[in-house]
């Protein structure tokens, strides 16, 4: 099996903000230095071969969106490597680059572009066929939808990417029961298709159900890692 | 290619948005400068006795310093505005003010267009120099392209640089040669204009547009130094900070 992601030893450290300084003002009026780092990721080190799932568990603020950053180059390591073959579709995490103002055309067609995919016909009518938002919805500013209607335009363009990794951040919680089960098929299908997906959840029996192998962050560290029911039983016994 | 498709759609994602909701669309574009002409033409008509053709002057030092105020008093909040795409998708931090310079290109060449018609019942000459202000707009799109990174990179740590800048916006404005002629500055205080590097802009932009003459070369000389110097510096400052947008925002 070819491996599509390796991570060695990384670590990523956050220039943190611990005087609460946002303001000229506050920096005119403190007289510590505002600035500290804190490290988010401490020393991970994983692989992903193709066509493996990897579930991500761990507390609130043990690193696991910085994780996924990471991996979509938008975080980058200050120490460690990460060796990453295949394109990885864009974090998928709620009405994240809707333009609010803009119409759910209007917002499919920027979004395609800013994630770098052809907007041709056929892809635009399986965005809005996955959707199952209607016309009219569509021709509406975003900002009227429901945060469940949001859910749906952003999952399904994040979707209708054509990437090796899928990358998905607790996003299954919005949508209502129909669109949630919809989800779990279109992931089912994109591993019987051979891609790799990356699954970020509070909630192991979706992991295990999706997932073969599992990562458990603590403050930045793997704790364990390993097979997915393995961890799994890991993280309930944490709480 | 992938990264100018990015930044076509950002571009045309700022124009749209920006007149979305409005009743007279891009038209407002032109209606602030127009006001401020009015507003000039009744104010200083005494002053303006010594000056021929007072309106294109006027005109032709206004429709830059809205091009100028539009791109850096919106751009300062480009990076803190998106935030949501910057931290789920990999697209250059500076594609953010860069597609409001672009989105702001666009709307003062629709202007420059229409300012070209009507200069003619106010005295335009139109001489073939007038294509000098397309590298001039080019080379003060530039400046003002550096000055939009510094604010939109400190508005991010520092989220009162945005007021700030809107506050001492006027200050600069006023402190410009567009309203009055420079001859109406005492020569002691002459070095607070020279000071403000739009001033030179401004004077450059003048020679095809008022003077109908090609541009002093020494002037133009001048304004390349200063866009370099102010991209260094903004490109400079930028990289530094761009790692550390991710969390500030």
């Amino acid at each position: 099996m070819s491996q599509l992601l390796a991570y060695k030893n990384v670590f990523v450290k956050y220039r943190h903000n611990h005087a609460g300084v946002y303001s000229i003002k506050d920096l005119l009026t403190t007289f510590s230095m505002p600035f500290q780092y804190k490290t988010i990721l401490d020393d991970v080190s994983f692989t992903l071969n193709k066509g493996e799932s990897l579930g991500i568990l761990g507390r609130n603020g043990s690193g696991k969106s910085t994780l996924l950053r990471t991996m979509a180059n938008i975080v980058k390591p200050y120490k460690g490597t990460i060796e990453c073959v295949g394109s990885i579709a864009p974090i998928l995490a709620l009405g994240v680059g809707l333009e609010m103002e803009l119409t759910g055309y209007e917002n499919i067609d920027l979004l395609l572009a800013l994630y770098g995919q052809g907007r041709d016909k056929k892809r635009i009518a399986d965005i809005i066929a996955f959707s199952e938002l209607d016309d009219v919805t569509l021709k509406q500013a975003v900002k009227c939808y429901s945060s469940g209607m949001l859910a749906r335009l952003s999952f399904s363009i994040s979707f209708a990417n054509d990437c090796a990794i899928y990358i998905i951040d607790e996003v299954l919680a919005v949508g209502d029961f129909g669109f949630q089960s919809k989800c779990i098929q279109k992931i089912n299908e994109l591993k019987t298709q051979g891609k790799s997906i990356i699954f970020v959840s509070h909630f192991p029996d979706e992991v295990e159900r999706i997932c073969d192998k599992a990562i458990l962050l603590e403050h930045g560290k793997i704790m364990y890692q390993g097979n997915a029911h393995d961890i799994c039983s890991k993280y309930r016994e944490m709480f | 290619m992938q990264h100018l498709n990015q930044l076509y759609a950002l571009s045309k994602r700022n124009i749209i948005v920006r007149y979305k909701h409005s009743l007279i669309g891009f038209f407002w574009g032109f209606f602030k400068p127009l006001l401020y002409l009015l507003i000039f033409i009744v104010i200083f008509s005494s002053q303006f006795s010594s000056t021929s053709n007072h309106v294109l002057y006027i005109t032709s030092g206004i429709l830059f310093w809205f091009f100028f105020s539009n791109c850096t008093s919106q751009g300062v909040q480009s990076i803190v505005q998106a935030s949501g795409l910057l931290k789920s998708v990999y697209i250059p931090a500076i594609f953010f003010p860069l597609a409001e310079v672009i989105g702001e290109l666009f709307n003062v060449l629709l202007a420059l267009s229409v300012y070209f018609i009507v200069m003619h019942w106010f005295g335009m000459v139109y001489t073939l120099q007038l294509f000098w202000v397309l590298p001039i707009l080019l080379l003060f799109a530039i400046f003002s392209f550096s000055v939009t990174l510094i604010l939109s990179a400190l508005n991010v740590f520092y989220r009162d640089v945005g007021i700030l800048w809107n506050t001492i916006q006027p200050a600069i404005f006023y402190l410009t040669p567009i309203a009055y002629t420079e001859s109406l500055i005492p020569q002691r205080f002459s070095f607070v204009i020279k000071a403000n590097p739009i001033y030179y802009f401004i004077k450059l932009f003048r020679y095809p547009l008022y003077e109908a003459i090609a541009p002093d070369f020494y002037l133009m000389g001048k304004c390349v130094l200063i866009t370099f110097i102010s991209l260094s510096i903004g490109i400079l400052l930028f990289n530094r900070l761009k790692n550390q947008f991710i969390t500030a925002i």
